[in-house]
């Protein structure tokens, strides 16, 4: 079932928590919905699954209009960042609610609820814990069981708000690899709501960036990450570095670099911004020609597992920057904290100021660790 | 956490074993003198002529017809508040709406206005010489010194009970489970009664006993409203009141020590809820107890 979105404009007293959004989620993909906290991902989530009713604009399931459906009549299945089981009832009724409320001429026999329940069951993997309640479960348990629970009804469309945002590191990674799994199998329209980054981009087909109640980009994952259309999406996707300078007739200057952007062929004596990924970034123990590298000092070495990151001061203006590169590559060549190198990015993307200012809101000089809040 | 080391192991927010004797023996002696003292004193004097005259006071015509318009009077107003308590706190804690703090305001009311008034409110109302007094007589209906106005002094004082206990038990539970219900095709109704009641099933029936408990043993308003006719408007309290009034303390005792066993079983029942509820308490919702 594909869902189109269109216009869609939502206020809560003075908040804009929607700001006309346009989306188009083709049937059987699965979509992330990413954005920081207050950005509306969640209030878009829920109007799409009717628990919340939108100012203006509409949502057509595969071409019907959804707005005067009621929620109950949407078959959708919502899965909610803190699972929302029943307490009083076990694993098995919390599953089999959805077919025991059925008006009486479309609910199945016993037995057939059971068959239901069972193949689900199955299906996350959690058949022993049928007749347990929810408050003996762990918390990835609890979320397999929502899960469960929501697919019981057979809905036409999955939704899942922040649905590993409960639960910690390791199980979180383990339960994102079982969704992509488990989607690939019943390959249901699926719209998930995530803060974190690393998660929308290891499991969907989609990501949908949004920022202040409107679409920041919509694209593959690859394409989200390695091609950002703003730059907050550069920012709110991995690790940037900053540097400012200006545009003039297709070069940009920033600081002692100099580098081509033949896209600002037009732009005189511009303000503008250019981002860098960590990883984007050679160090060279020699200036290269006097303007394309810069020259810096090691400020910090951190080993991170595989990674290792390190934190230069440039030499000009004492700001800033952060590299990152393999274990092996750093063994080839250690660097001590207090060197002399040179800055030489491999990788850089340019926006005037003006396009900037306006749609980063979060003006930071590096952010983004891949956990959010 | 690991446990005690040593014997007397302390943690800093702990007292000393001399101070904390002191406290527990000031509560202890607290305690004794003005609960446990009084109570044995009321069994005491109810019985102290005979179990003939005990039984005698509490089977008294008058003593029984008191009886029965206390428990009436119950009757009426804890199945009324459950309902107007519930619709409250559902309302209050699951909508957003105009008045909302007014709603909460005027619950509290019967806590924060004395008995006496609320009664003398309902005699200004309902009177004789009050502002519906003329038309009521008219329609030959009587309210102030009648049945229906110890129901209504009663129902007002006892108002708060059940909401407040829900209120903040419904605000700690959310919305959430009756979200999903609502999105896996239950109705409103289905709801209310497989999600939510099971949900407060425990608060409820807290709040019910203590709304019981005073309900029952009301005096202020109930006496302004009622008149004291005996064997008509006298409810258990009442009647206390006109025997020790009349000196006739073993009867007055006897009825008393009535409403102090109803207050020692309602005390049983609400310890027992107590345990259980706290025994059911839900784990946070995030934890990834095992």
């Amino acid at each position: 079932m594909s869902i189109d979105i269109r216009g869609l404009y939502k206020r809560f007293g003075n908040f804009t928590a929607l700001d006309h959004i346009d989306l188009k989620i083709p049937a059987g993909q699965l979509v992330a919905l990413l954005g920081p906290s207050g950005c509306g991902k969640t209030t878009l989530l829920r109007i799409i699954a009717g628990l919340e009713t939108a100012d203006q604009g509409s949502i057509w399931f595969d071409g019907q209009e959804t707005g005067s459906r009621h929620v109950r009549e949407r078959r959708v299945g919502f899965v909610f960042q803190h699972y929302a089981l029943f307490q009083h009832m076990t694993v098995f009724e919390n599953i089999a609610f959805g077919l025991r409320v059925r008006p009486r001429k479309q609910r199945p026999s016993e037995t057939q609820i059971r068959a239901k329940v069972h193949e689900l069951l199955a299906l996350i993997q959690l058949e022993w814990l049928a007749e347990r309640y929810p408050s003996q479960l762990s918390g990835g348990q609890r979320q397999r069981i929502a899960l469960a629970r929501a697919l019981a009804v057979e809905p036409q469309v999955l939704l899942l708000d922040e649905p590993f945002g409960a639960l910690d590191t390791k199980v979180r990674k383990e339960l994102r690899r079982w969704l992509r799994r488990l989607h690939d199998e019943i390959h249901v329209t699926s719209v998930f709501v995530t803060h974190d980054q690393e998660e929308a981009l290891e499991v969907s087909d989609q990501i949908v960036v949004m920022n202040h109640g409107r679409i920041e980009q919509i694209g593959t994952p690859e394409a989200v990450y390695d091609t950002p259309a703003t730059p907050f999406v550069y920012q709110f996707l991995g690790n940037i570095n900053l540097f400012h300078g200006r545009a003039h007739s297709g070069w940009v200057r920033l600081g002692g670099l100099r580098v081509q952007a033949p896209e600002y062929q037009d732009a005189q004596h511009a303000p503008a911004m250019a981002y860098v990924r960590p990883h984007d970034i050679d160090l060279l123990r020699e200036p290269e020609d006097s303007d394309s590298t810069l020259p810096a000092t090691v400020n910090r070495i951190a080993i991170l597992g595989s990674l290792v990151r390190l934190e230069l001061r440039q030499t000009s203006d004492g700001e800033i920057a952060e590299v990152e590169m393999t274990r092996e590559r750093f063994a080839a060549d250690p660097l001590q904290i207090g060197d002399l190198v040179f800055v030489k990015p491999r990788h850089l993307r340019v926006f005037l100021q003006e396009e900037a200012a306006t749609e980063a809101s979060v003006p930071m000089h590096w952010h983004g660790d891949g956990g959010g809040i | 956490m690991s446990g005690p080391i040593h014997q007397h192991h302390r943690t800093a927010a702990s007292e000393p074993p001399l101070i904390q004797g002191l406290l527990v023996g000031v509560a202890l002696t607290f305690l004794t003198l003005f609960l446990f003292v009084p109570l044995v004193a009321v069994f005491y004097e109810a019985l102290r002529k005979g179990m003939g005259v005990y039984l005698a006071a509490i089977t008294d015509p008058y003593a029984l017809s008191a009886i029965r318009l206390t428990l009436l009077s119950a009757v009426c107003a804890v199945p009324l508040n459950m309902l107007f308590g519930v619709a409250a706190a559902w309302a209050i804690t699951k909508f957003e709406f105009r008045g909302k703090s007014l709603l909460i305001t005027l619950i509290d009311l019967p806590f924060a206005v004395s008995p006496v008034i609320a009664g003398l409110i309902y005699v200004l109302l309902f009177g004789a010489h009050g502002w519906l007094g003329p038309a009521l007589t008219q329609h030959d209906i009587k309210i102030i010194f009648a049945v229906p106005g110890i129901v209504l002094a009663t129902v007002f004082v006892t108002v708060p009970f059940i909401a407040r206990e829900l209120i903040p038990l419904m605000q700690a539970q959310g919305t959430e489970e009756e979200e999903a219900a609502l999105v896996l095709g239950a109705s409103g109704w289905t709801t209310f009664w497989r999600i939510t009641l099971p949900n407060i099933k425990w608060g409820l029936l807290y709040g019910v006993v203590l709304c019981t408990a005073r309900a029952m043993g009301e005096f202020g308003a109930v006496s302004v409203v009622s008149g004291h006719i005996r064997g008509l408007t006298n409810t258990l309290p009442l009647h206390i009141e006109i025997l020790y009034n009349e000196y006739q303390f073993a009867a007055a005792f006897a009825c008393a020590s009535l409403l102090t066993l109803l207050a020692l079983a309602i005390l049983g029942i609400k310890t027992f809820i107590e345990r259980y509820t706290f025994s059911q308490r839900r784990p946070p919702a995030g934890g990834d107890t095992p």
